[in-house]
């Protein structure tokens, strides 16, 4: 499978001249797979972007179909839906696979983007392709697009946001954006457990230690905290992801090389470490 | 009185390396009339820069008082106010002004701030933050300034401002489409009607109405700031979108003899070399005229009346 990222940034997107090395744009990230299948993974402002891309192809003539993986329904993570032109066009087809005790209920989350008050769309029953909504059953694998997916759901602040291990012909990639844990207690065995021994691991690394030290409540990790779970759960590669708003080019360069001293410092050395830069792509 | 442009993009923001000599940060235009508050038009996500500026100053210390207008509540026009760093710290006080709605205002604005959708709510804010309900040809003042303001034809209805302070003006009219070919309301217009039948009587009136309306409402202003979306040639594919374009805005600015003209709401995907195109071809076309024209871009400052 091959990963694309499309947006990086946390929170709010991040214009301006000190993020355009990594990008300013809210998560989101593509998976080709082997078959040409896609499964795109969150729906921040960088969806629109890999929505224009992917108008040259089938999606442009209302052959396409997609998976949508979507982590938790913050803004940062749902904001591209209503600029994704392939919802437009009808005969295309997508199936949001996403949190909630119902499918129902998470379909009325993403209603309530397109409220008129807020979009001129004024509802998801405007998009023109075909748009399935359904919870995730966390723990149960289920197949999209012909990959093997499961879900495990992570604390986020006041909320939880699910992370996704996606597998290819035993090559695999964890997504877990936004989790961060309560407590400086080292991430739980299970989360490792769920991470273990993936090809690649994307890790929330919204903060450096000091930040995270004053905002713990809202639910991100350090780089610590990422290749910590990374060592933990011996994967190959570790990408950090999900940079704070505020944090410039400089600053997150200055992320990748504490993080890689963290790595070599604790037993991590043979961990590819690779920082999440919008238009990269990663063959698994 | 000095006007800052925060934020210049319509419709979500755009970072990247295309956009960043205008700036892809979403509506945001801070006025500061002379030794006063700030008051600031619309809270796209420029707002959050602006918010950390002036924490800098009074706001830091729970001291600052701002005002917030806000020209309709599209996303685009109000996803900074989350990140607006003022909001966070007791003692500051903001106060937001919109047109009315169906529901209160602070519930409208709650909405955002709502679990699943963001982690603090609304009413966790510790400033002091009053909700004011206005409606089209509504007169205020805020300090020493007047505020008047006339409706706009834009989906769900949008609100133009004019701020009189200082001996000076700047009207704001984003977002909205030209008068001419779509009444817009609360429908929801699935494809781009005809643009060469002739409009019902009424809808004309409606639409003639609320043109003389902006014009009297930008009359001789010292800076008029237009939402062009669009070209004329994007416009005509997209009339139903709610936005106008550069041809429109000149008209207007004729109409209305305004001393500047300054083109805003940039489309998304427009790079900095086609905004620098449109404002070329554009300054050609608008030679004749007495008025400037300038296109938005973040970082402008424009002092308005006397030093």
């Amino acid at each position: 499978m091959k990963v694309r990222f499309w947006g990086v940034r946390g929170s709010i997107p991040a214009p301006g001249p000190d993020t355009i090395k990594y990008g300013g744009n809210t998560s989101c990230v593509s998976v080709h797979t082997k078959t040409g299948g896609l499964v795109i993974i969150d729906m921040g402002t960088g969806l629109m972007h890999l929505g224009n891309s992917l108008l040259t192809g089938p999606f442009g003539k209302g052959q396409g179909r997609a998976a949508i993986l979507l982590s938790h329904t913050h803004w940062d993570h749902i904001q591209g839906l209503g600029f994704f032109p392939p919802v437009f066009i009808p005969g295309n087809e997508f199936t949001v696979w996403g949190p909630g005790n119902s499918s129902n209920a998470l379909e009325q989350i993403l209603e309530g983007q397109m409220d008129p008050n807020f979009s001129p769309l004024q509802s998801l029953k405007n998009f023109s392709a075909k748009f399935d909504v359904h919870a995730a059953v966390c723990g149960e694998a289920f197949t999209a697009e012909g990959l093997t997916i499961t879900a495990r759901s992570h604390p986020h602040g006041n909320t939880t946001a699910l992370a996704f291990r996606i597998v290819e012909d035993g090559k695999s990639f964890v997504y877990a954006s936004d989790v961060g844990q309560p407590t400086e207690e080292p991430a739980p065995a299970e989360m490792i457990e769920f991470f273990a021994g993936a090809d690649v691991l994307l890790h929330d690394t919204t903060y450096r230690p000091s930040d995270q030290a004053t905002r713990r409540n809202r639910g991100f990790s350090t780089y610590e905290d990422a290749a910590a779970a990374a060592i933990a759960a011996k994967v190959r590669r570790l990408v950090m992801f999900h940079y704070d708003q505020d944090y410039t080019d400089t600053d997150v360069d200055e992320l990748a090389e504490s993080c890689r001293a963290y790595l070599d410092g604790h037993g991590g050395k043979q961990i590819v470490l690779t920082p999440a830069r919008e238009g990269d792509e990663l063959e698994i | 009185m000095k006007v800052r442009f925060w934020g210049v993009r319509g419709s979500i923001p755009v970072p990247g390396r295309s956009t960043s000599r205008y700036g892809g940060n979403t509506s945001c235009v801070e006025v500061r009339p002379k030794g006063a508050a700030p008051i600031i038009i619309d809270a796209g996500t420029g707002l959050r820069r602006l918010g950390k500026s002036l924490m800098e100053d009074a706001f830091g210390d729970g001291k600052g008082k701002a005002t917030i207008l806000i020209s309709h509540t599209h996303w685009d026009h109000v996803q900074g106010l989350p990140f607006f760093s003022p909001l966070y710290r007791a003692g500051n006080h903001v106060d937001i002004f919109a047109r009315q709605r169906d529901t209160h205002l602070e519930a409208v604005f709650s909405q955002q701030h709502d679990s699943p959708y963001f982690p603090v709510p609304l009413s966790a804010m510790q400033a002091d933050v009053q909700f004011h309900e206005i409606i089209e040809g509504a007169q205020f003042s805020i300090g020493k300034a007047k505020i008047t303001c006339t409706r706009l034809n834009h989906p769900w209805v949008a609100m133009a401002y004019r701020i009189d302070v200082d001996g000076a003006s700047v009207t704001y009219c984003a977002d909205t489409a030209p008068f001419t070919d779509i009444l817009f309301g609360r429908e929801f217009i699935v494809t781009a009607p005809s643009l060469d039948e002739p409009l019902p009587a009424d809808v004309a009136a409606e639409l003639a109405k609320m043109r003389a309306g902006v014009v009297a409402l930008a009359k001789q202003t010292d800076l008029l700031i237009y939402d062009t979306q669009f070209t004329l040639d994007e416009y005509r594919l997209r009339p139903h979108w709610g936005h106008s374009h550069p041809d429109d805005a000149i008209q207007i600015a004729r109409d209305a003899k305004v001393k500047r003209l300054c083109l805003f709401h940039h489309a998304p995907m427009r790079s900095d070399d086609d905004n620098d195109l449109i404002l070329a071809k554009y300054r050609e076309i608008a030679k004749p005229d007495k008025f400037e024209l300038l296109s938005a871009y973040e970082g402008l400052e424009l002092t308005l009346g006397a030093e």
